[in-house]
Protein backbone atom coordinates (compact mmCIF):
# COMPACT_ATOMS: atom_id res chain seq x y z
CA UNK A 1 0.00 0.00 0.00
CA UNK A 2 2.68 2.56 0.75
CA UNK A 3 4.63 1.73 -2.16
CA UNK A 4 1.57 2.34 -4.37
CA UNK A 5 0.95 5.63 -2.88
CA UNK A 6 4.92 6.58 -3.65
CA UNK A 7 4.14 5.49 -7.24
CA UNK A 8 1.27 7.86 -7.21
CA UNK A 9 3.36 11.02 -5.40
CA UNK A 10 6.32 10.30 -7.39
CA UNK A 11 4.89 10.30 -10.79
CA UNK A 12 6.54 11.76 -13.80
CA UNK A 13 5.48 14.59 -13.35
CA UNK A 14 6.40 15.41 -9.86
CA UNK A 15 9.58 14.18 -10.78
CA UNK A 16 9.96 16.64 -13.74
CA UNK A 17 8.67 20.23 -11.73
CA UNK A 18 10.92 18.99 -8.59
CA UNK A 19 13.81 18.48 -10.76
CA UNK A 20 12.88 21.40 -13.12
CA UNK A 21 12.53 23.72 -9.92
CA UNK A 22 15.79 22.74 -8.30
CA UNK A 23 18.13 23.31 -11.45
CA UNK A 24 16.07 26.47 -12.49
CA UNK A 25 16.15 27.88 -9.24
CA UNK A 26 19.77 26.96 -9.04
CA UNK A 27 20.83 28.77 -12.36
CA UNK A 28 19.20 31.98 -11.13
CA UNK A 29 20.37 31.81 -7.99
CA UNK A 30 23.92 31.36 -9.61
CA UNK A 31 23.26 34.32 -11.84
CA UNK A 32 21.61 36.45 -8.69
CA UNK A 33 25.02 36.00 -7.44
CA UNK A 34 27.16 36.86 -10.20
CA UNK A 35 25.63 40.09 -11.32
CA UNK A 36 27.38 42.08 -8.14
CA UNK A 37 30.15 40.67 -8.80
CA UNK A 38 30.02 41.26 -12.37
CA UNK A 39 29.48 44.57 -11.61
CA UNK A 40 32.06 45.19 -9.06
CA UNK A 41 34.98 43.65 -11.03
CA UNK A 42 33.83 45.58 -14.18
CA UNK A 43 33.84 48.96 -12.45
CA UNK A 44 36.87 48.32 -9.79
CA UNK A 45 34.70 48.50 -7.00
CA UNK A 46 35.15 45.44 -5.40
CA UNK A 47 34.29 46.01 -1.84
CA UNK A 48 36.71 44.74 1.26
CA UNK A 49 35.74 41.42 2.69
CA UNK A 50 35.23 43.84 5.79
CA UNK A 51 33.14 45.86 4.30
CA UNK A 52 30.67 43.37 2.70
CA UNK A 53 31.41 41.45 6.92
CA UNK A 54 30.05 45.25 8.27
CA UNK A 55 27.73 45.84 6.23
CA UNK A 56 26.36 42.61 6.02
CA UNK A 57 25.90 40.73 9.38
CA UNK A 58 23.07 41.96 10.37
CA UNK A 59 21.06 41.75 7.05
CA UNK A 60 21.72 37.85 7.30
CA UNK A 61 21.65 37.38 11.14
CA UNK A 62 18.17 38.60 10.04
CA UNK A 63 16.90 37.63 6.62
CA UNK A 64 18.44 34.00 6.94
CA UNK A 65 16.82 32.51 9.17
CA UNK A 66 13.46 34.31 8.01
CA UNK A 67 13.83 32.60 4.97
CA UNK A 68 14.27 29.76 6.34
CA UNK A 69 11.70 29.61 8.50
CA UNK A 70 9.56 31.21 5.44
CA UNK A 71 10.15 27.77 3.36
CA UNK A 72 9.33 25.97 6.45
CA UNK A 73 6.03 27.51 6.88
CA UNK A 74 5.02 27.71 3.70
CA UNK A 75 6.03 25.47 1.49
CA UNK A 76 3.15 22.73 2.50
CA UNK A 77 1.11 25.08 1.44
CA UNK A 78 2.50 25.93 -1.73
CA UNK A 79 3.36 22.36 -2.66
CA UNK A 80 5.66 22.48 -5.80
CA UNK A 81 4.85 26.18 -6.82
CA UNK A 82 7.84 27.17 -3.86
CA UNK A 83 10.38 27.43 -6.67
CA UNK A 84 8.91 29.73 -8.36
CA UNK A 85 7.08 31.29 -5.43
CA UNK A 86 10.50 31.66 -3.59
CA UNK A 87 12.36 32.87 -6.77
CA UNK A 88 10.17 35.45 -7.48
CA UNK A 89 9.60 36.69 -4.19
CA UNK A 90 6.47 38.58 -2.42
CA UNK A 91 5.31 35.65 -0.93
CA UNK A 92 2.85 37.00 2.22
CA UNK A 93 1.57 39.80 0.14
CA UNK A 94 1.33 37.94 -3.18
CA UNK A 95 1.55 34.63 -3.66
CA UNK A 96 0.33 32.88 -0.98
CA UNK A 97 -3.47 34.40 -1.31
CA UNK A 98 -3.16 33.81 -4.72
CA UNK A 99 -2.90 30.16 -4.24
CA UNK A 100 -5.41 30.12 -1.67
CA UNK A 101 -7.37 31.43 -4.12
CA UNK A 102 -6.64 29.19 -6.59
CA UNK A 103 -7.12 26.38 -4.24
CA UNK A 104 -10.85 27.76 -3.63
CA UNK A 105 -11.85 28.52 -7.01
CA UNK A 106 -10.83 25.03 -8.37
CA UNK A 107 -11.97 23.11 -5.23
CA UNK A 108 -9.01 21.54 -4.67
CA UNK A 109 -6.86 20.34 -1.84
CA UNK A 110 -2.95 21.35 -1.40
CA UNK A 111 -1.23 18.02 -1.09
CA UNK A 112 -3.15 16.28 -3.98
CA UNK A 113 -2.02 16.03 -7.30
CA UNK A 114 -4.75 18.77 -8.68
CA UNK A 115 -4.21 20.80 -5.48
CA UNK A 116 -0.60 21.34 -6.20
CA UNK A 117 -1.06 21.46 -10.17
CA UNK A 118 -3.42 24.37 -9.87
CA UNK A 119 -1.11 25.93 -7.38
CA UNK A 120 1.45 26.37 -9.97
CA UNK A 121 -0.69 27.69 -12.91
CA UNK A 122 -2.04 30.65 -9.58
CA UNK A 123 1.90 31.44 -8.95
CA UNK A 124 3.31 31.66 -12.36
CA UNK A 125 0.12 33.85 -14.65
CA UNK A 126 0.69 35.67 -10.93
CA UNK A 127 4.67 36.22 -11.51
CA UNK A 128 4.57 37.01 -14.63
CA UNK A 129 2.29 39.32 -14.71
CA UNK A 130 3.67 41.19 -11.38
CA UNK A 131 7.06 41.30 -13.70
CA UNK A 132 5.30 42.92 -16.50
CA UNK A 133 3.50 45.32 -14.11
CA UNK A 134 7.19 45.88 -12.43
CA UNK A 135 9.03 46.78 -16.05
CA UNK A 136 5.55 49.21 -16.64
CA UNK A 137 6.89 51.14 -13.93
CA UNK A 138 10.02 51.14 -14.46
CA UNK A 139 9.37 52.78 -18.15
CA UNK A 140 7.37 55.07 -16.27
CA UNK A 141 9.66 55.98 -14.00
CA UNK A 142 12.27 56.84 -16.57
CA UNK A 143 10.95 60.62 -17.46
CA UNK A 144 9.49 60.88 -13.58
CA UNK A 145 13.19 60.35 -12.20
CA UNK A 146 13.91 63.84 -11.47
CA UNK A 147 11.17 64.21 -9.36
CA UNK A 148 12.61 61.32 -7.61
CA UNK A 149 16.05 63.43 -6.88
CA UNK A 150 14.54 66.62 -5.01
CA UNK A 151 15.28 67.05 -0.96
CA UNK A 152 11.24 66.57 -0.15
CA UNK A 153 11.69 63.27 -1.79
CA UNK A 154 15.28 62.27 -0.52
CA UNK A 155 14.20 63.41 3.13
CA UNK A 156 10.75 61.32 2.76
CA UNK A 157 13.25 58.26 1.66
CA UNK A 158 15.36 58.93 4.84
CA UNK A 159 12.37 57.69 6.92
CA UNK A 160 10.65 54.83 4.52
CA UNK A 161 11.57 52.33 7.98
CA UNK A 162 9.17 53.73 10.25
CA UNK A 163 7.09 54.82 7.54
CA UNK A 164 6.65 50.69 6.75
CA UNK A 165 6.50 49.23 9.84
CA UNK A 166 4.11 51.04 12.02
CA UNK A 167 1.42 49.20 9.52
CA UNK A 168 3.30 46.31 9.32
CA UNK A 169 3.77 45.84 13.01
CA UNK A 170 0.54 45.60 13.71
CA UNK A 171 -0.14 42.84 11.16
CA UNK A 172 2.31 40.85 12.92
CA UNK A 173 0.96 41.86 16.64
CA UNK A 174 -2.53 41.13 15.85
CA UNK A 175 -4.14 38.22 14.86
CA UNK A 176 -3.48 36.09 11.53
CA UNK A 177 -5.98 36.08 9.19
CA UNK A 178 -5.16 32.67 7.79
CA UNK A 179 -6.58 28.89 9.17
CA UNK A 180 -4.76 29.49 12.81
CA UNK A 181 -3.83 31.97 15.25
CA UNK A 182 -1.36 32.49 17.98
CA UNK A 183 -3.43 32.86 21.42
CA UNK A 184 -1.54 34.81 23.72
CA UNK A 185 1.41 35.20 21.58
CA UNK A 186 2.05 38.77 22.29
CA UNK A 187 3.45 37.03 25.69
CA UNK A 188 6.62 35.95 23.88
CA UNK A 189 7.48 39.84 23.03
CA UNK A 190 7.56 40.75 26.78
CA UNK A 191 10.97 39.86 27.68
CA UNK A 192 12.91 41.09 24.76
CA UNK A 193 11.60 44.63 24.65
CA UNK A 194 12.13 45.25 27.77
CA UNK A 195 15.75 43.91 27.11
CA UNK A 196 16.22 45.39 24.06
CA UNK A 197 14.19 48.67 25.30
CA UNK A 198 16.73 49.23 28.04
CA UNK A 199 19.88 48.48 25.98
CA UNK A 200 18.93 51.29 23.45
CA UNK A 201 18.03 53.50 26.66
CA UNK A 202 21.25 53.46 27.87
CA UNK A 203 22.93 53.58 25.10
CA UNK A 204 24.05 50.20 24.37
CA UNK A 205 22.30 49.07 21.62
CA UNK A 206 22.80 51.69 18.71
CA UNK A 207 21.45 52.33 15.49
CA UNK A 208 23.07 49.47 13.11
CA UNK A 209 23.29 46.77 15.99
CA UNK A 210 20.03 45.64 15.45
CA UNK A 211 20.65 42.31 12.96
CA UNK A 212 23.11 41.27 16.17
CA UNK A 213 19.95 42.25 19.16
CA UNK A 214 17.73 40.17 16.92
CA UNK A 215 20.09 37.36 16.58
CA UNK A 216 20.54 37.33 20.61
CA UNK A 217 16.92 37.93 21.52
CA UNK A 218 15.87 34.77 18.88
CA UNK A 219 16.79 32.00 21.44
CA UNK A 220 15.08 33.86 24.63
CA UNK A 221 12.40 34.69 22.55
CA UNK A 222 12.22 30.84 21.18
CA UNK A 223 12.88 29.74 24.62
CA UNK A 224 10.16 31.56 26.15
CA UNK A 225 8.17 30.29 23.82
CA UNK A 226 8.37 26.87 24.49
CA UNK A 227 7.85 26.88 27.78
CA UNK A 228 4.54 29.04 27.35
CA UNK A 229 3.44 26.62 24.77
CA UNK A 230 4.31 23.84 26.89
CA UNK A 231 2.06 25.19 29.38
CA UNK A 232 -0.49 25.67 27.09
CA UNK A 233 -0.58 29.59 27.51
CA UNK A 234 -0.03 30.05 24.06
CA UNK A 235 -1.83 27.68 22.04
CA UNK A 236 -2.01 27.48 18.26
CA UNK A 237 -6.27 28.07 17.43
CA UNK A 238 -8.18 26.70 14.45
CA UNK A 239 -9.58 30.16 12.75
CA UNK A 240 -13.24 29.80 11.82
CA UNK A 241 -13.56 30.03 7.98
CA UNK A 242 -15.95 32.97 6.92
CA UNK A 243 -18.05 32.16 3.63
CA UNK A 244 -18.42 35.01 1.44
CA UNK B 1 32.51 55.44 -11.88
CA UNK B 2 29.95 56.97 -8.60
CA UNK B 3 27.53 55.17 -6.61
CA UNK B 4 24.91 57.13 -8.99
CA UNK B 5 26.67 56.08 -12.13
CA UNK B 6 26.81 52.39 -11.66
CA UNK B 7 23.91 52.12 -9.98
CA UNK B 8 22.34 53.12 -13.45
CA UNK B 9 24.68 52.08 -15.57
CA UNK B 10 24.15 50.08 -18.87
CA UNK B 11 25.67 46.92 -17.96
CA UNK B 12 23.63 46.82 -15.15
CA UNK B 13 20.16 47.09 -16.77
CA UNK B 14 21.52 44.47 -18.99
CA UNK B 15 22.24 41.85 -16.70
CA UNK B 16 19.19 42.95 -15.17
CA UNK B 17 17.20 42.38 -18.52
CA UNK B 18 18.83 39.02 -19.13
CA UNK B 19 17.89 37.99 -15.94
CA UNK B 20 14.30 38.86 -15.78
CA UNK B 21 14.19 36.99 -19.51
CA UNK B 22 15.10 34.10 -17.41
CA UNK B 23 12.64 34.17 -14.78
CA UNK B 24 10.22 34.79 -16.89
CA UNK B 25 11.08 31.74 -19.48
CA UNK B 26 11.24 29.74 -16.30
CA UNK B 27 8.00 30.84 -15.08
CA UNK B 28 6.18 30.53 -18.44
CA UNK B 29 7.22 26.82 -18.55
CA UNK B 30 6.10 26.06 -15.35
CA UNK B 31 2.56 27.73 -16.44
CA UNK B 32 2.64 25.26 -19.81
CA UNK B 33 3.48 22.07 -17.86
CA UNK B 34 0.77 22.99 -14.71
CA UNK B 35 -1.54 23.63 -17.51
CA UNK B 36 -1.10 20.59 -18.83
CA UNK B 37 -1.20 18.74 -15.80
CA UNK B 38 -4.20 20.43 -14.67
CA UNK B 39 -6.32 19.17 -17.80
CA UNK B 40 -4.56 15.67 -17.80
CA UNK B 41 -5.79 14.90 -14.01
CA UNK B 42 -9.26 16.03 -15.34
CA UNK B 43 -10.13 19.79 -14.49
CA UNK B 44 -11.56 21.86 -16.56
CA UNK B 45 -10.33 23.37 -18.97
CA UNK B 46 -12.90 26.33 -18.41
CA UNK B 47 -11.59 26.20 -14.31
CA UNK B 48 -7.96 26.17 -15.36
CA UNK B 49 -8.83 29.33 -17.06
CA UNK B 50 -11.12 30.94 -14.04
CA UNK B 51 -8.01 30.07 -12.39
CA UNK B 52 -5.73 31.92 -14.32
CA UNK B 53 -7.88 35.35 -14.97
CA UNK B 54 -8.89 35.59 -10.96
CA UNK B 55 -5.24 35.26 -10.37
CA UNK B 56 -4.59 37.89 -12.53
CA UNK B 57 -7.26 40.37 -11.31
CA UNK B 58 -5.95 39.56 -8.08
CA UNK B 59 -2.07 40.07 -8.36
CA UNK B 60 -2.69 43.50 -10.26
CA UNK B 61 -3.68 45.66 -7.15
CA UNK B 62 -0.98 44.40 -5.37
CA UNK B 63 1.70 45.11 -8.18
CA UNK B 64 0.89 48.52 -8.42
CA UNK B 65 2.23 48.66 -3.81
CA UNK B 66 5.16 46.88 -5.12
CA UNK B 67 6.00 49.59 -7.88
CA UNK B 68 5.57 52.06 -5.30
CA UNK B 69 7.73 50.56 -3.29
CA UNK B 70 10.28 50.35 -6.25
CA UNK B 71 9.41 54.07 -6.93
CA UNK B 72 10.90 54.68 -3.41
CA UNK B 73 14.04 52.30 -4.11
CA UNK B 74 14.86 53.67 -6.91
CA UNK B 75 15.50 57.28 -5.79
CA UNK B 76 18.50 55.91 -3.70
CA UNK B 77 19.43 53.01 -5.29
CA UNK B 78 19.46 53.52 -9.05
CA UNK B 79 16.41 52.13 -11.47
CA UNK B 80 17.76 48.53 -12.32
CA UNK B 81 18.65 47.21 -8.66
CA UNK B 82 15.10 47.30 -7.71
CA UNK B 83 13.68 46.50 -10.84
CA UNK B 84 15.95 43.30 -10.46
CA UNK B 85 15.35 42.79 -6.40
CA UNK B 86 11.49 43.52 -6.50
CA UNK B 87 11.07 41.18 -9.19
CA UNK B 88 13.09 38.67 -8.10
CA UNK B 89 13.19 37.13 -4.54
CA UNK B 90 12.68 40.36 -2.73
CA UNK B 91 9.74 42.37 -1.43
CA UNK B 92 9.01 45.96 -0.52
CA UNK B 93 9.75 45.10 3.04
CA UNK B 94 12.43 43.02 2.57
CA UNK B 95 14.80 45.19 0.75
CA UNK B 96 13.56 48.26 2.71
CA UNK B 97 14.75 46.30 6.04
CA UNK B 98 18.11 44.99 3.84
CA UNK B 99 19.18 47.97 2.65
CA UNK B 100 18.97 49.81 5.84
CA UNK B 101 20.69 47.46 7.93
CA UNK B 102 23.44 47.35 5.61
CA UNK B 103 23.87 50.80 5.57
CA UNK B 104 24.06 51.16 9.28
CA UNK B 105 26.01 48.13 9.72
CA UNK B 106 28.57 50.25 6.93
CA UNK B 107 27.94 53.46 9.50
CA UNK B 108 25.66 55.74 7.39
CA UNK B 109 22.88 56.97 9.19
CA UNK B 110 20.15 55.71 6.77
CA UNK B 111 20.28 54.63 3.08
CA UNK B 112 19.70 58.00 1.79
CA UNK B 113 22.96 59.36 3.63
CA UNK B 114 24.62 56.38 2.51
CA UNK B 115 23.73 57.07 -1.56
CA UNK B 116 24.47 60.71 -0.99
CA UNK B 117 28.31 59.56 0.19
CA UNK B 118 28.46 58.19 -3.71
CA UNK B 119 31.05 55.44 -3.05
CA UNK B 120 31.16 53.16 -6.30
CA UNK B 121 32.19 50.41 -3.09
CA UNK B 122 29.21 50.99 -1.61
CA UNK B 123 27.17 50.73 -3.79
CA UNK B 124 28.75 47.06 -4.51
CA UNK B 125 28.45 46.03 -0.54
CA UNK B 126 24.81 47.04 -0.70
CA UNK B 127 24.04 44.56 -3.97
CA UNK B 128 26.16 41.30 -2.46
CA UNK B 129 24.69 41.66 0.81
CA UNK B 130 20.93 42.32 0.06
CA UNK B 131 21.48 39.17 -2.56
CA UNK B 132 23.14 36.63 -0.28
CA UNK B 133 20.71 37.92 2.64
CA UNK B 134 17.65 36.78 1.09
CA UNK B 135 18.69 33.28 -0.15
CA UNK B 136 18.56 31.72 3.27
CA UNK B 137 15.21 30.06 2.24
CA UNK B 138 16.77 28.36 -0.66
CA UNK B 139 19.50 26.36 1.64
CA UNK B 140 16.55 24.49 2.42
CA UNK B 141 14.03 24.27 -0.44
CA UNK B 142 16.45 22.66 -2.75
CA UNK B 143 17.41 19.68 -0.89
CA UNK B 144 14.55 19.59 1.51
CA UNK B 145 11.96 20.76 -0.79
CA UNK B 146 10.68 17.76 -2.76
CA UNK B 147 10.51 15.81 0.91
CA UNK B 148 8.68 18.80 1.94
CA UNK B 149 6.34 18.89 -0.27
CA UNK B 150 5.23 15.36 0.08
CA UNK B 151 5.64 14.56 3.92
CA UNK B 152 5.74 18.03 5.90
CA UNK B 153 2.12 18.47 5.83
CA UNK B 154 1.23 14.85 7.02
CA UNK B 155 3.82 16.15 9.69
CA UNK B 156 2.45 19.18 10.61
CA UNK B 157 -1.34 17.45 10.52
CA UNK B 158 0.01 15.84 13.85
CA UNK B 159 -1.33 17.36 17.12
CA UNK B 160 2.29 18.41 18.34
CA UNK B 161 2.87 19.61 15.51
CA UNK B 162 1.34 22.93 16.56
CA UNK B 163 4.78 24.05 18.04
CA UNK B 164 5.98 24.46 14.63
CA UNK B 165 3.31 27.26 13.76
CA UNK B 166 4.49 29.12 17.45
CA UNK B 167 8.07 28.72 16.59
CA UNK B 168 7.65 30.37 13.16
CA UNK B 169 6.17 32.95 14.99
CA UNK B 170 8.75 33.73 16.99
CA UNK B 171 10.90 35.15 14.05
CA UNK B 172 8.80 37.65 13.18
CA UNK B 173 7.85 38.33 16.87
CA UNK B 174 11.36 39.32 17.74
CA UNK B 175 12.11 41.36 15.03
CA UNK B 176 9.19 43.16 16.04
CA UNK B 177 10.70 43.35 19.69
CA UNK B 178 14.03 44.51 18.41
CA UNK B 179 12.50 47.51 15.75
CA UNK B 180 9.77 48.78 17.95
CA UNK B 181 12.26 49.83 20.98
CA UNK B 182 14.87 51.26 18.75
CA UNK B 183 12.28 53.46 16.99
CA UNK B 184 10.24 54.57 19.72
CA UNK B 185 13.15 55.20 21.91
CA UNK B 186 16.16 56.24 19.32
CA UNK B 187 15.00 58.83 17.48
CA UNK B 188 11.66 61.41 17.73
CA UNK B 189 11.38 61.55 14.18
CA UNK B 190 11.29 57.46 13.71
CA UNK B 191 8.82 57.23 16.69
CA UNK B 192 6.77 60.08 15.04
CA UNK B 193 6.77 58.13 11.62
CA UNK B 194 6.29 54.99 13.57
CA UNK B 195 2.95 55.92 15.26
CA UNK B 196 1.75 57.76 12.00
CA UNK B 197 1.97 54.43 9.96
CA UNK B 198 0.64 52.74 12.55
CA UNK B 199 -2.70 55.09 12.77
CA UNK B 200 -3.17 55.69 8.92
CA UNK B 201 -2.83 51.52 8.78
CA UNK B 202 -5.42 51.24 11.54
CA UNK B 203 -7.88 54.06 9.96
CA UNK B 204 -7.83 52.77 6.75
CA UNK B 205 -8.65 48.82 8.25
CA UNK B 206 -11.42 50.30 10.51
CA UNK B 207 -12.70 52.33 7.07
CA UNK B 208 -12.78 49.07 5.14
CA UNK B 209 -14.68 47.11 7.98
CA UNK B 210 -17.25 49.69 8.74
CA UNK B 211 -18.03 50.59 4.97
CA UNK B 212 -17.51 47.12 3.58
CA UNK B 213 -14.55 48.73 0.71
CA UNK B 214 -12.56 45.44 0.42
CA UNK B 215 -10.99 46.23 -2.41
CA UNK B 216 -9.07 48.83 -0.57
CA UNK B 217 -7.30 46.23 1.39
CA UNK B 218 -4.99 45.48 -1.50
CA UNK B 219 -4.09 49.51 -1.13
CA UNK B 220 -3.38 49.72 2.45
CA UNK B 221 0.30 48.96 2.80
CA UNK B 222 0.83 51.32 -0.17
CA UNK B 223 -1.25 54.09 0.76
CA UNK B 224 0.66 53.78 4.73
CA UNK B 225 4.17 53.69 3.49
CA UNK B 226 3.59 56.79 0.82
CA UNK B 227 1.56 58.71 3.50
CA UNK B 228 4.02 58.05 6.14
CA UNK B 229 7.03 59.11 4.32
CA UNK B 230 5.20 62.42 3.53
CA UNK B 231 4.30 63.12 7.19
CA UNK B 232 7.82 62.15 7.96
CA UNK B 233 9.06 65.72 6.45
CA UNK B 234 6.28 67.18 8.55
CA UNK B 235 8.15 65.12 11.49
CA UNK B 236 11.54 66.73 10.44
CA UNK B 237 10.43 70.17 10.50
CA UNK B 238 8.75 69.95 13.69
CA UNK B 239 11.24 67.56 15.62
CA UNK B 240 14.35 67.41 13.87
Amino acid sequence: MKEKKETVILDDYTNWVHRFGRIGALIAILYMVFIPIAIALAYDSFPPLSAILKGGIGVMALFIPIGISEVISYTPILGSASYLTFLTGNILNLKLPCVLNALKLAKADQNTPEGDAIATVAVAASSILTMLIIALGVLLLVPLQPLFQTAFVKSATSYMLPALFGGMFLGILGPEQGSFRIKNKLLIMIVPVVIVSITVITGILISGLEGVAILLMLPIAIGIARILWKKGIVQVVTNEVKED
Amino acid sequence: MTFYEISNSKLLYGLVIIGLLYILGFAAIFLKRSYKRCVELGIDRSTVNDVIKSSLAFTLVPSIAIVIGFFSLSAVMGIPWPWWRLSVLGSVGYELMAADLASKGMSYANVAAMAEANDPQVFSVIMIVMTIGILGGFLVLLPFGKKMTTGLMAAREKKDSTWGIVMSSCFMLTLASVFLPVMIFGDAVSAATLFTSALITLLMTLLIKQFKIHWLSNFVLAVTLLLSMIASVGWQALLG
